[in-house]
């Protein structure tokens, strides 16, 4: 108990309470992902297909074109 | 001995199941026999369409061309509440930036994404560039009538003999005249080949030849009339064919819609709805309002075709929808509320309000709206991540990283497993975690290297950990990607400030005012630094 009647008592039962609002550094919020409406995915769909088409296609005249010139 | 099913009628019994490939393939067999077979050509037309056919009302992207060029606005300031541009001019309802964050293009996010809702309106050419983003391309999308070309020649490729109609060589004269035929030929042409132009001329063919006809029926009846009084009644009988069908009308505003040509689609949708309410059309109408950003008339439009239609769910989605652009969040729940007393399943509407109760701080409400959406059979990555935010802040915790669990194994592409990473990352600052926050943010980043918030929360992180000029070079990182957000600039500022570099720590208050005007701690700080100038 001895030790505990040192400690220096600073708040005062009279008079106002003030702290110092210290600025801290702020997180980017959570983010809550919206829903995709049909249609989007119906887009995003078609696009990617798309997208397929003309790889293979592409990759499809390639090999016809390396065909025709590996004889030489 | 077998039977074999007649051809045509198997195709129309494929078509009406929905197995287009099939259709077609067996069309194209019965046209390689009788080339002349209408019914063929006709239902392989439709099938054709079918296959690509996404909803005209739905589909509003603006490119970049159709953003920068625009010439339709009256004011280049807007009066608060009548303008779509300015998200901030909302008069009160508006969610703060401090609570709910915002999507690349500078709104605050909302619970559901239309092709419509994706690309915003950004306001300088810059951040045009930088923005907009297709569905998955990191290309923005350049101008909005591009993407349907695109789409339609893509489909064409797969045809080793080439289109199946070619347009150039077609009569259209000749189709006009045959309505059974013209209007699968019209939708094939709008949807399918997306060339708007032929489609205007069968169009404007097709008024004429309404013209001709009761030109026709006119001269029948008053062979002795003359000349230049048919001439004028020929004027009243062009009107009069012209209001006879009012589906050409919808569909020739939907060209100049296309074409841009806006107030042109405004007088044909219009005048379409004088001939019959339909609710299509009030739609394609409030759309060409959106477009000429006039939000007001949009909405008053919709009011109007509330009266004709009590309770339809489109026209009340279509009020909340605009609530929602102009940032004015409370009401536009209020509509959502009204769309699901009309119809308990509708998904925007459930999505909507569950995000916005999520950002008024009433995740448990939020919880209740997304379960609802996962018993309706909802099933993919961005529910799950909702669903695991929510219990996370209605303190449900058991639930919350199996629900992200599995939202990272339904995830689709590779900005989605950023944004769940990032949110998991939230999840471990929340519990005290803060490696694996850090782990985290720094996963959100390899999989999406533009993810600005997980930037600016990464940089907070390190400054935890002492390391001030990584910390400052993630928020400079941040603040560069997404200008419109405080938090990079506002954590700029006091970072400058505790390291005493005053200028900067200025500049970035600044920036951080703009972006969030009303934000305390940025005002005290500006407040403090002036103070520091004006002793010096």
């Amino acid at each position: 108990m001895g030790e505990f009647s040192k400690v220096f008592v600073l708040l005062t039962p009279t008079g106002q309470l003030s702290m110092e609002d210290v600025p801290t550094m702020v997180l980017c919020k959570p983010k809550l992902l919206p829903l995709k409406s049909v249609t989007l995915e119906k887009l995003e769909k078609m696009q990617i297909e798309a997208q397929e088409t003309v790889k293979k296609q592409e990759l499809a005249l390639k090999e016809h074109y390396y065909q025709q010139i590996a004889p030489e | 001995m077998e039977v074999a099913m007649d051809p045509l009628f198997l195709a129309w019994s494929y078509f009406r199941r929905r197995k287009l490939q099939q259709c077609s393939d067996i069309c194209t067999k019965i046209l390689q026999d009788n080339p002349y077979d209408q019914a063929a050509w006709s239902l392989k037309t439709r099938a054709l369409t079918e296959m690509v056919y996404i909803d005209e009302v739905e589909v509003d992207q603006e490119g970049i061309a159709e953003m920068m060029l625009d010439e339709s606005f009256i004011a280049q300031v807007a009066r608060p509440g009548t303008s779509l541009r300015l998200p901030g001019t909302s008069q009160g309802g508006g969610p703060s930036p401090a609570v709910r964050p915002m999507t690349q293009s500078g709104r605050p996010i909302t619970g559901f994404v239309r092709p419509s809702t994706q690309s915003g309106r950004p306001g300088t050419m810059e951040q045009a560039i930088k923005t907009p983003r297709t569905a998955s391309t990191a290309r923005p999308v350049t101008s909005a009538s591009g993407r349907f070309t695109r789409l339609g020649t893509a489909s064409m490729l797969t045809n080793p003999d080439g289109p199946f109609i070619n347009l150039s060589r077609l009569n259209l004269a000749k189709y006009s005249q045959k309505p059974n035929l013209s209007r699968t030929l019209f939708e094939y042409i709008f949807h399918h080949e997306n060339d708007v132009k032929n489609v205007s001329v069968a169009l404007y063919l097709q008024q004429k030849e309404l013209v001709n006809i009761t030109l026709q029926d006119f001269d029948c009846c008053n062979k002795n009339v003359l000349f230049h009084q048919a001439l004028d009644l020929a004027a009243q009988a062009t009107e009069h064919a012209q209001f006879r069908d009012w589906w050409w009308k919808v569909q020739l505003g939907k060209c100049y819609y296309r074409l841009g040509l806006y107030r042109e689609a405004e007088k044909q949708f219009q005048s379409a709805l004088n001939h019959q309410e339909v609710v299509d059309t009030y739609l394609y109408l409030a759309k060409v309002y959106q477009r000429l950003d006039q939000p007001v008339t949009a909405l008053n439009l919709f009011k109007q075709g509330l009266d004709h239609f009590p309770g339809e769910v489109t026209l009340l989605t279509g009020i909340a929808r605009i609530h929602e652009e102009m940032n004015n969040i409370s009401s536009a729940t209020e509509y959502y509320k009204d769309v699901l007393k009309q119809d308990n399943t509708h998904v925007e509407a459930i999505a909507c309000i569950g995000s916005s109760h999520f950002y008024t701080d009433q995740p448990e409400i939020a919880l209740r709206f997304y379960r609802r959406l996962l018993q309706m059979g909802v099933y993919n990555c961005q529910l799950y991540n909702n669903l695991g935010l929510c219990c996370f802040y209605a303190q449900q915790y058991d639930m919350t990283l199996s629900s992200f669990e599995r939202a990272l194994a339904l995830v689709a592409n590779d900005e989605e497993q950023a944004d769940v990473w990032y949110n998991i990352g939230h999840v471990a600052v929340g519990i005290g975690e803060l490696t694996l926050a850090y782990q985290c943010f720094k996963l959100a980043l390899a999989f999406n290297n533009d993810h600005a918030e997980a930037y600016n929360n990464l940089a907070v992180l390190e400054l935890r950990k002492g390391r001030i000029e990584q910390s400052k070079a993630y928020l400079q990182t941040a603040a560069s990607l997404c200008p419109h957000m405080y938090e990079p600039h506002f954590n700029l500022s006091i970072l400058c400030e505790t390291i005493g570099d005053l200028q900067s720590s200025y500049t970035a208050a600044q920036k951080s005012e703009d972006a969030f005007p009303e934000h305390v701690d940025t005002q005290q700080l500006l407040k403090q630094l002036r103070q520091h100038f004006a002793v010096l």
